[in-house]
């Protein structure tokens, strides 16, 4: 029993029980202390965490509690070096999201702050449960929250629509998740981890468990056909929401993939169905960069960046897994992934962020009537370049090592792929610094210029904190590589027996 | 037998307390009463009654489901208040009435006899004709009386010759008796067509499709609690009476009639859920999302296991809950602006936040999201159904979710995404109301995240 877990696990549920009764102007500070608690939290957790964990016991700060009689499910919790990384990640992010909230005055702010505090709660138990069905519910508790963001807070009458659309789109997805977990419980009598690992499935049964779990992550990376959801969502939701749903949310199902998909069913993913999600992946690659390249709103082009980057993840997890069925054991497409999946947590935050500071200046997202914002605003000139060079992946940023190590993942499985999964790079430059180009260079509207101020104390505090994440992982990623090493690899062996 | 006398008793002393003060007291008597009965639920059947028991007993189950249907109608009681404030002149006979459909209930979870469970049937349903009918100066609700009767005769009709049928094959009521008899002669057809009519008979009761259609007019019509009453109480009798039934008597010929319920289950799912995408009034769309549970429950025949039961009762106690936490918001929308279309839930979620949360944890629950008893219960159904290798209906049962989230979004949105508009008063829900609310939602919560929490109430 670990009472440090419990802590973190808890911590936020009661910050956003405290903030539903807290109505007055001090919501904001509140949030803000509860979210740095619990980034502390996380620090002293990582303070104490076993890098290289033996074999037998990965598991570190464990809980374990039974939970019912007659569904064979506990509450488990635990943290491995996967989950003490997305663990961080959304402790680092959360603090900093509350923060950049700081200078919009939104109506029912303790409302809003406690269902910031309550989707951590929910993103949290995702990271840490190894039980499926506490997955499960975990995953599904973070979807009100983020969907009352972006229904509530909202930009445009529009939002009601594209958030409808979202949760429908993504409730039955996990509705499809929770049918195949159900299947593989009754072929494994227990929602727990390991018995869900040794359920012992033909290759015809893996094969519809495969799509039919899947469903579920696909639609909330998004993977290529299920993202339709996607660019209105995170377009007309509240810049913290758009940063909620793409900065973490999404890497609830790329642990997801990690965790549940690739040891429960290896020989769909060793057979046709893992090599159609790499043709899928890398189609929503370059479909992701190509509209991003025309895109004009600037929320719409960060959201099919994202769209981009995440097939290479995807394809990059999927391309070792295919590897390792075949050939023998490769892991680096997890390391990738995981690496990758800190690195554009990190970027696509600030991105979204500097787009939101973009709308405060011009007050329109259309970069095209943007322009020399980086004469009058150099500090933000400079921050804006750090994060877009680390989403675009430059050496000694922090996108880079990620991509590289997904890119040689996809090489080892097909030459052409790696290719073609390769223009996202190339793309991505490209369409980056045509948004950099339009909005911080040129002629702008003098009127507005002569107006307008260089970032805040908020604005800065919060970029900076992004930038030091930038620069510190991409110069020296080793800590985050050996984290994840032992259990990503620990998770692709646990394919082949 | 205890419960029902005193529910019974109850239910008369009601009826009469309508001489003094115009039935002011009525409900305060029927609450009492309700609570006797609730506490006598939980006590073993007196010896007394033994003799009774090839027509009633008071197993387990009986149990069980007695005091999950007394805890429904307790809740719509103490909501009664006002919901009858249109008709003060009335209230006692429509809470006498009430309690007499409830006896009907309570006669449906014991019977042990056809006869007794015909008996059941006619209790429960005949107050309802009457009760849909309360608002007299209502046309729709006369005319949601005269559907409502008249389809229940045609059920009733359909019931006893179901019953005459069996009778003449097994030459029995006893429930015991039918199921030897089906077992050792599988292939006897008046058995397996009385068997037929009969499930029909109760797929009107609990509104399956192709049985349905009575069921949104009947619910949009009727005074909004007793509406409330025939989506809670009058499912969970149903129900329990349709699963007692075909798996006890007809268990031996399950392969003739499952296939018939299988297609009820998948017409019901399909029809009921797209029919409620397209409704503009939250009464309706809150009938065909009855009519949509009906066939989640429904998938209970499937793949029966030691804990069928159980699920059952979970399912339907949850679902019971959760449509009267709808219903909370309804009633007090209904009465301040005196129509239940979407648009008059704008801005509730400001106006009366507790109504406004209880409605939104419960349609959460109806729809399956987990930390609600309703996940439990969908969990429960569907886990089951794979077990019993049933895979594709819980597929169409996934489709009927996915499609139902849909409607049920589309109030908490207007309740909480759109601005408030024309509320016309500054009255607020009463107390009892916000109390209620609040119980429900710890209900419905506590249910989800301790699943155990039932049995242990409900002392199983």
């Amino acid at each position: 029993m670990s009472y440090l877990l419990l802590t973190l696990l808890l911590l936020p549920l009661v910050g956003s029980g405290l903030l539903f009764f807290w109505k007055n102007a001090s919501s904001k500070y509140i949030a803000l202390a509860f979210a740095l608690a619990q980034m502390f939290l996380a620090f002293y957790m990582l303070g104490s965490f076993d890098f290289n964990p033996t074999v037998d016991a990965p598991l570190q700060y464990e809980i374990t509690y039974p939970w019912s009689s007659y569904i064979k499910s506990s509450l488990n919790f635990g943290i491995d070096g996967m989950s003490m990384l997305m663990v961080l990640l959304t402790n680092i992010l959360v603090p900093l999201i509350v923060l950049s909230s700081y200078n919009e005055s939104k109506g029912y702010p303790n409302s809003f702050y406690a269902l910031i505090l309550l989707m951590q709660f929910g993103l949290l138990g995702v990271f840490t449960s190894l039980d499926g069905l506490l997955f499960y519910i975990f995953w599904e508790i973070t979807l009100i929250p983020i969907w009352l963001i972006a229904g509530i807070w909202g930009q445009e009458d529009k939002r009601i629509k594209f958030t409808t659309k979202f949760f429908v789109y993504t409730f039955v997805g996990s509705l499809f998740m929770l049918i195949g977990l159900i299947y593989v419980y009754n072929h494994a009598a227990s929602f727990a981890l390991t018995d869900l690992y040794n359920a012992n499935l033909n290759i015809n049964e893996q094969n519809v468990i495969f799509w039919f779990i899947f469903f579920a992550f696909a639609v909330k990376l998004p993977v290529f056909p299920f993202h339709t959801w996607q660019p209105d969502t995170y377009t007309y939701s509240p810049t913290q929401g758009s940063m909620l749903l793409s900065g973490i949310m999404l890497k609830m199902a790329v642990y997801g993939v990690l965790r549940y998909l690739l040891p429960i069913t290896p020989l769909a993913i060793g057979g046709i169905s893992g090599e159609i999600v790499i043709i899928l992946s890398v189609i929503g690659i370059i479909y992701g960069a190509l509209i991003a390249m025309i895109s004009t709103d600037s929320k719409r082009l960060i959201a099919f960046s994202s769209l981009s980057h995440v097939g290479l993840i995807v394809a990059g997890i999927f391309a070792s897994a295919v590897v390792t069925m075949r050939t023998g054991l490769t892991f680096e497409g997890g390391q990738g992934a995981m690496i990758q999946s800190f690195a554009h947590g990190i970027n696509v935050v600030g991105l979204f962020y500097c787009a939101d500071i973009l709308y405060k200046r011009f007050k329109t997202r259309d970069i095209r009537k943007m322009g020399g914002l980086a004469k009058v605003a150099p500090k933000f000139a400079i921050l804006f370049m750090i994060i877009l060079l680390g989403a675009t992946g430059v050496p000694l940023t922090n996108g880079f090592i990620g991509e590289f190590i997904l890119l040689k993942s996809v090489y080892t499985y097909n030459h052409l792929m790696a290719v073609l999964a390769g223009l996202t790079i190339i793309l991505c430059a490209a369409y980056m610094l045509r948004f950099y180009g339009k909005a911080m260079f040129g002629k702008g509207d003098d009127s507005v210029l002569a107006t307008t101020k260089d970032v805040s104390n908020v604005e800065f505090t919060v970029l900076a904190s992004l930038s030091v994440f930038v620069i510190v992982l991409g110069v020296y990623p080793q800590p985050v590589i050996e984290m994840v090493t032992s259990s990503v690899s620990f998770i692709y062996s646990s394919m082949i027996n | 037998m205890g419960v029902l006398i005193v529910l019974f008793l109850t239910a008369i002393l009601v009826l009469f307390s309508g001489v003094f003060e115009k039935g002011k007291y009525a409900r305060y008597i029927g609450i009492a009463g309700l609570i006797v009965g609730l506490y006598v639920s939980f006590l073993p059947e007196c010896e007394f009654f033994a003799q009774y028991r090839s027509m009633y007993e008071y197993g387990d189950n009986a149990q069980l489901f007695t005091k999950i249907s007394i805890v429904a109608t307790s809740l719509l009681f103490f909501l009664g208040g006002f919901a009858f404030s249109n008709h003060r002149s009335h209230q006692s006979e429509l809470y006498a009435l009430m309690l007499f459909a409830l006896c009907g209930g309570v006669v449906l979870f014991g019977f042990q006899n056809l006869v007794t469970l015909f008996l059941g049937i006619e209790i429960l349903s005949i107050p309802l004709y009457v009760m849909a009918g309360a608002n007299k100066t209502d046309l729709r609700s006369t005319e949601a009386s005269m559907k409502y009767f008249l389809m229940g005769a045609f059920a009733t009709g359909f019931l006893l010759f179901g019953v005459a049928l069996v009778y003449g094959s097994a030459g029995s009521f006893d429930l015991y008796t039918i199921h030897d008899f089906a077992i050792n002669n599988p292939k006897n057809l008046m058995l397996i067509m009385g068997a037929i009519l009969m499930l029909c008979a109760l797929a009107f009761k609990v509104s399956l499709a192709p049985f349905h259609m009575w069921s949104p007019d009947v619910y949009q019509g009727s005074p909004s609690l007793i509406t409330a009453f025939m989506a809670s109480v009058v499912k969970i009798a149903g129900f329990f009476a349709l699963f007692k039934l075909m798996t006890i008597a007809f268990n031996g010929i399950a392969g003739d009639w499952i296939n018939i319920l299988g297609v009820f289950i998948i017409l019901t799912l399909l029809l009921a859920n797209v029919m409620g995408l397209v409704q503009t009034n939250a009464k309706r769309m809150l009938a065909y999302s009855s009519v949509s549970h009906a066939g989640y429950i429904a998938l209970i025949f499937f793949g029966i296991n030691n804990f069928s039961t159980y699920i059952l009762g979970y399912y339907l106690f949850a679902y019971s809950l959760a449509t009267v936490g709808v219903f909370i918001s309804l009633l007090w929308v209904e009465k301040i602006k005196k129509e239940t279309s979407f648009t008059a839930f704008n801005g509730l979620g400001k106006r009366e936040p507790v109504l406004a949360v209880v409605s939104t944890v419960s349609m959460l629950s109806m729809a399956g999201i987990p930390l609600t008893a309703g996940f439990i219960g969908k969990l429960g159904i569907f886990n089951q159904a794979i077990g019993g290798h049933y895979e594709f209906l819980v597929l169409i049962a996934v489709l009927g979710s996915a499609l139902s989230i849909a409607y049920y979004l589309r109030l908490i949105i207007a309740m909480f995404f759109y601005k408030e508009d024309n509320f016309n008063t500054t009255e607020k829900a009463s107390i009892t109301y916000n109390i209620v609310s609040v119980v429900i939602i710890l209900a419905l919560v506590s249910m989800g995240i301790v699943p155990d929490l039932f049995a242990k109430i409900f002392g199983l």
